[in-house]
């Protein structure tokens, strides 16, 4: 697409210019994810920050703009540093606590559940002000053609509204979700900015509760006919079972599969009535978010977010039992030598064998759990791709006009979205 | 950088954006020996230099495009389609390529991985233990204070056994042994009014036996037997090492600043509840049966004893509980292993450990002191 209409012809200067979005399948995912997953073994974790630093930078290169990429310039040593800051002023200090109350007063004195109930609410505010200042340290370290995101406001009056309107939730059936989600996502439109150009929220939270009162209804229903149903079924299932008959046994035992099949069916319309809720919340919030004369239009669809969704599944599932299967091999192997080259000692074979899977066994843990996240690289270029690919920005806008951000880039990065591992990406 | 003249003065088209506003505009892009050149026709070419590029993303074989900025001008970034240019930039500016950016933030990581790993096989190998190491940098005071609190709070409600003459045979005893262990270290030995058969190594070569001991003993020699296998762990600081290990720093660095509070209140309970390994007790074993050896006591009531003591109570270990001597059974070298050293230290000439009076002196040492707590047997045999 030929954007150059700001070249040095003598047409009267146009209002702006249409910026296509698109999305680049990232090549390569894989051998990133398996690169990645080694780093990890060897640095004992560690490198996890880099790694992830990587994958987003393929990521946000993957996403396009007029043709041009989009930069990510966060590193993997801010991440590992806001870790650290986090670690100390918020995680130790909570630990630390915790423990003491426990040796001050008893195990099972009312203290410590008071104590247990002030952290949680205090995880709950937290996890508030670390999704904004995550979203602060994302916008800050995105750009492209050189100019920065910002969100220039701060994270306390987000947390606030996340925190309050999260208690709300019980209080009011569920029924305040629909605008607390648009409240929040609001809050953060309203003070993102490309370079010194302003995003803005216009919409409410109208269009969202008759999906919603949908989604509602809808599990209340499932949940009524699910339990209605195992009733009927299992009291036949037990009549039948009763009867001194083969022919109703076997009967019986086909009304049980059947049974588990229909949970199964309900769950996964249950699946997708909440995929289908969320493609129009995001939807939503596309057709509500503008940036100077151009506005955000989302075509997403419910079977389209849940075909990504479980099939990203089976995608860190299989990854998992790969690298399973590899480690339970190679433990194996670990445990077969040391016990054929044990020394001559006062230990005999099995002696040895055992001491050695003890060492290997806490290994093949930390092995499994890193193993999740194999083809999370995968599953992510998958999910961003989806949204992108369903995502457009119609309208015009004026890029001459748009400067540099004048926001103070920070040192630091989203150490408390990932202590409670918030972000997606 | 001759080596990749073949890759200099082609030319690319590209798009650059100056960082000031977000607009961009095609220019033609240059590779030579300096960096890249960025020509664009009023101006003069801009050269960045190789070293101080970035790309957004890390360069791979796969990259069909390049997105270039450059520290010196922050903001500016310059985007060129085509697998050729980031090929080319590849081999011009390695530094960029994923392998090299991985590398370069893992190695610290790496190094340091490895370091760790490698500290844990030496400790693991060499058999050092921390707390060991901890313990013999324990300056002589502190562990001296160690044991005094260690005494004073296993004796809590008992008395100490101070028979003049008794504690006279006593003192001739451990001078005998101390004398045998070529250390010049003061032992010192205290014997409890605790019904208890057993005997404890504590902090700054202190022994404590019991009056439970003294009665369960059928002859001076296994007495000395038992004196020098605690001697044994006090010389190896064994007391010293597991009170480390089940404290922690904590009571390490209190006694160091001097203090005797908390951490070290139930230091007594604490060195009750421990049991050494059978290697610890193997160790102990061959200083006792060397310190007999060289004091010239048989070692014979040595082994005597503790065989006597695994078969009255079944087991090896059995009732006598944690600690001291109760510990040792309990994590036995089979006594038939203990057995073996005694006779593999052969034959030689020994004299009794105490002459009969000061044998007789000795078993009286708590007679004084408790006339009425005469509750031994195996009922009592047992701490709390």
């Amino acid at each position: 697409m030929d954007t150059q209409t700001t070249g040095p012809t003598s047409s009267p200067p146009a209002p702006g210019i249409r910026l296509d979005l698109s999305w680049l399948p990232p090549i390569g995912m894989i051998g990133l994810s398996v690169a990645n997953f080694v780093y990890r073994l060897l640095t004992l974790g560690i490198y996890d920050f880099w790694a992830r630093t990587e994958v987003r930078k393929r990521l946000w290169s993957a996403i396009r703009l007029d043709g041009e990429p989009l930069v990510y310039t966060g590193t993997g040593k801010e991440l590992f540093l806001g870790f650290l800051i986090v670690f100390g002023v918020v995680l130790l200090p909570i630990l630390f606590v915790s423990v003491a109350v426990v040796l001050i007063f008893s195990p099972n004195s009312p203290a410590v559940t008071v104590l247990n109930v002030l952290i949680y609410l205090a995880i709950i505010f937290l996890f508030g002000l670390g999704m904004y200042r995550a979203q602060r340290y994302r916008l800050l370290r995105t750009s492209w053609r050189g100019i920065r995101g910002s969100l220039e406001g701060r994270s306390l009056p987000y947390a606030t509204t996340y925190f309050l309107t999260m208690l709300l939730i019980p209080v009011t059936l569920g029924w305040i979700i629909p605008w607390r989600t648009t409240k929040l996502q609001a809050m953060i439109t309203n003070d993102a900015r490309f370079g010194s150009e302003p995003f803005a929220f216009r919409g409410t939270s109208g269009p969202l509760y008759a999906p919603f009162a949908l989604l509602w209804f809808g599990v209340i229903a499932l949940s009524f006919l699910a339990s209605l149903i195992s009733v009927v079924a299992g009291s036949l299932a037990a009549h039948l079972m009763g009867e001194e008959n083969l022919g109703s046994a076997a009967r019986a035992q086909v009304l049980y599969l059947g049974l588990i099949a229909g949970f199964g069916l309900a769950y996964l319309l249950y699946l997708f009535m909440s995929a289908w809720y969320r493609a129009r919340t995001i939807n939503h919030f596309a057709d509500c978010t503008y940036i100077d004369n151009a506005r955000f239009n989302g075509r997403l669809t419910g079977a389209g977010l849940l075909w990504i969704d479980l099939t990203n599944l089976a995608i860190l599932a299989a990854g998992t039992l790969i690298v399973i299967a590899l480690a339970a091999v190679i433990g194996v192997l670990f445990v077969t030598i040391a016990g054929t080259i044990a020394p001559e000692s006062t230990l005999t074979t099995e002696e040895f064998t055992a001491y050695a899977a003890t060492i290997a066994a806490p290994l093949l843990v930390f092995i499994a759990v890193l193993s999740f996240t194999l083809l999370l690289p995968v599953t992510q270029a998958r999910s961003m791709g989806y949204l992108i690919n369903n995502l457009s920005l119609d309208g015009t806008l004026d890029v001459d006009k748009i400067r540099q951000s004048s926001a103070d880039p920070m040192a630091t990065g989203e150490g408390l979205a990932q202590a409670f591992d918030v972000d997606a990406f | 950088m001759s080596m990749h003249s073949d890759l200099f003065h082609q030319r690319f088209e590209a798009r650059f954006s100056d960082g000031r506003t977000a607009r961009s505009r095609e220019v033609t892009v240059e590779l030579n020996e300096r960096g890249i050149a960025i020509l664009h026709q009023p101006d003069e070419p801009l050269i960045w230099p190789y070293g101080a590029l970035a790309t957004a993303e890390p360069l791979t074989d796969h990259a069909i495009d390049a997105l270039v900025t450059y520290s010196y001008q922050p903001g500016a970034t310059l985007f060129v389609q085509g697998p050729r240019f980031a090929r080319a930039l590849a081999k011009l500016a390695p530094q960029l390529t994923a392998s090299a950016e991985r590398w370069r933030s893992a190695s610290p990581w790496l190094w340091g991985a490895a370091a760790t790993i490698a500290l844990g096989c030496i400790v693991w190998l060499a058999e050092l233990s921390p707390a060991r190491t901890i313990a013999a940098l324990l300056p002589d005071k502190a562990r001296a204070a160690m044991g005094r609190q260690a005494v004073a709070s296993m004796s809590e409600g008992r008395a100490f056994c101070d028979d003049t003459t008794g504690t006279k045979a006593l003192g001739k005893l451990t001078q005998r042994l101390a004398t045998a262990t070529q250390i010049d270290r003061p032992f010192k030995v205290v014997v409890i009014d605790w019904g208890l058969v057993n005997a404890f190594a504590t902090p700054g070569e202190n022994v404590v036996l019991t009056r439970g001991l003294l009665e369960a003993a059928e002859g001076p020699d296994e007495i000395a037997g038992v004196l020098a296998h605690e001697m044994g762990h006090g010389i190896e600081l064994h007391p010293e090492t597991g009170l480390v290990r089940a404290m922690g720093l904590a009571a390490a660095t209190e006694l160091l600043m001097g203090g005797s509070g908390g951490a070290l209140g139930n230091i007594g309970i604490v060195l009750l509840q421990l049991s050494y390994s059978r290697e610890a007790e193997g160790q102990a074993d061959d200083h006792a049966i060397s310190i007999l050896r060289a004091a010239r006591v048989s070692s014979r009531g040595f082994a005597q004893f503790f065989e006597r003591m695994s078969k009255r109570d079944g087991t090896p270990g059995g009732s006598l509980g944690k600690g001291g001597l109760g510990g040792m059974l309990s994590s036995h070298p089979e006594t038939g292993e203990r057995l073996a050293k005694v006779h593999a230290a052969g034959g030689y000439d020994a004299t009794p450990a105490l002459t009969k009076a000061d044998w007789t002196a000795l078993q009286g040492i708590c007679a004084s002191t408790s006339p009425d707590d005469r509750q031994s047997g195996p009922a009592a045999d047992k701490p709390q």
